[in-house]
């Protein structure tokens, strides 16, 4: 899991910085927080996603600290959801992720403040959803292997 | 179990709680940092962890622009080597126009070329990373221009260290620019509005007085009296009237001349204190001289680096 959550990060700061793609890439850096805050539980999911929200966040001039938060907050929660939910079906792990990034770029909409801020409709409602099924199609894919073979084990 | 003794999983559970508590209370104080102390950081972070994906872009924007540039650059130098073999007396006669009117001479800006990398993380939209620094004389508040047809007004620069900056482009919520008709004639301040997408963003001459008529097409330059920008650079052309206000203000959409998308090779208008001297004695010298012997496109002979550019009036 360590490796996969590594390879991840590396490929999402690839994608989004050395090549600078935006939509065009889905959200790495969450679907890895998501699936490592699941293993590491409760306490920890946040400490990861502080970790990469702050990555993010050295790119951003004048909305510092708001990918913290809503990374901070989604590693919360997916480390919580271990207590909640035991499932690791495909389907579970669709619609987690895809609530996983609604609710990041929720925080973040938040976050970045009135002033930066793009209409609510856009950013969330319909780049979000879009940015959303992407990143949980492609964290579906990216955990099947792991979840067979954790399944076999 | 003795009474004082907490259960080993309602200890692990208050442990993970406190864990919790302890993260979001850091990510909620990164929000509330002072500016300073956010950018220390992010530069921190930028120039350890994040380097190398900075490095991959900026070699894939260099591979870019060399492809891309290659042809374009040759059929501009031609161009500009047949402007300069028929404007050649013009150099010469404004000199001794100016020595008659008794006008300083034009300021001389340095000019650094830099290649813009973008960021594609969330909340860098309308920032851009650039490969000068402080140690190419760049330092924060310097204009960032770019030739797409002509010279433009793309954005500025924020953030310096020694070796790149971060700048903003004019869809930045915090970009503003004191502006003018070419002709000096009509003044006003250039903001940016929001679209509701990214795409249409569009720039704003606000602040017009109202008796005042600007012309569809006009070209709006900076003014200098923000003393952000020097005078004379040109920002986009006036597409149409967008609001009269209660009769004593106008505004109107301007048609940017650079689209921040585009910008991959960029010039910055380096600060040089000589030519800030210059500039206040311009200003000086310019309140008894008409202001309507600026040219339509004052930016337009950029050298480079080091190079004399063209006269920012």
């Amino acid at each position: 899991m360590g490796g996969l959550f590594l390879a991840l990060v590396l490929l999402h700061f690839f994608l989004h910085v050395g090549l600078g793609l935006r939509g065009e890439a889905p959200d790495l850096a969450l679907v890895a927080l998501l699936l490592a805050a699941r293993e590491v539980g409760p306490g920890w999911g946040g400490g990861v996603g502080l970790a990469l929200g702050l990555l993010e966040d050295s790119l951003s001039v004048l909305a510092f600290g708001a990918n913290a938060l809503a990374l901070t907050l989604a590693g919360i929660l997916g480390g919580r959801t271990r207590d909640l939910f035991v499932g690791d079906s495909l389907r579970f792990l669709f619609g987690y992720v895809a609530l996983g990034k609604l609710l990041r770029d929720f925080v973040h909409w938040l976050a970045v403040g009135e002033d930066l801020r793009e209409p609510f409709l856009v950013a969330v409602l319909i780049r979000g959803s879009a940015g959303a099924l992407y990143a949980a199609l492609v964290g579906v894919v990216v955990a099947y292997p792991f979840l067979r073979r954790k399944r076999l084990l | 179990m003795p009474w004082n003794q907490v259960p080993l999983e309602d200890a692990s559970r208050r442990r993970s709680l406190h864990l919790d508590f302890f993260w979001l209370l850091l990510s909620a104080v990164l929000l509330y940092l002072p500016a300073e102390a956010q950018a220390l950081l992010a530069g921190a972070v930028r120039f350890t962890l994040l380097r190398p994906f900075l490095e991959v872009q900026a070699g894939v924007v260099r591979v870019r622009v060399l492809m891309e540039e290659t042809t374009r650059i040759q059929a501009r130098m031609d161009s500009l080597a047949a402007l300069v073999v028929a404007q050649g007396t013009v150099e010469e006669e404004n000199r001794r126009l100016r020595a008659l009117l008794g006008v300083s001479p034009a300021m001389r800006v340095g000019f650094v070329p830099a290649r813009v990398v973008r960021p594609g993380t969330p909340g860098s939209e309308s920032v851009f990373l650039l490969d000068v620094g402080r140690q190419h004389g760049v330092s924060a508040g310097d204009p960032v221009v770019m030739r797409e047809g002509r010279i433009g007004l793309a954005g500025l620069v924020r953030e310096v260290s020694r070796s790149s900056a971060v700048g903003i482009d004019w869809s930045h919520p915090d970009f503003r620019a004191s502006a003018m008709t070419w002709d000096g004639k009509v003044f006003g301040l250039v903001e940016p509005v929001r679209g509701t997408f990214r795409e249409e963003d569009r720039l704003l001459l606000n602040g017009v007085p109202f008796y005042e008529r600007v012309d569809p097409g006009t070209l709006i330059v900076t003014s200098g009296l923000g003393g952000v920008f020097p005078r004379g650079i040109p920002i986009g052309t006036v597409q149409e009237l967008a609001e009269e206000e209660g009769g004593w203000r106008k505004s109107y959409w301007l048609r940017p001349l650079v689209q921040p998308g585009s910008l991959v090779h960029v010039l910055v208008l380096r600060e040089d204190p000589l030519a800030r001297r210059l500039l206040e004695d311009l200003l000086r010298a310019d309140s008894a001289v008409s202001a309507d012997t600026l040219p339509p496109a004052p930016m337009g002979s950029a050298g480079p680096e080091g190079s004399p550019g063209g006269g920012g009036v």
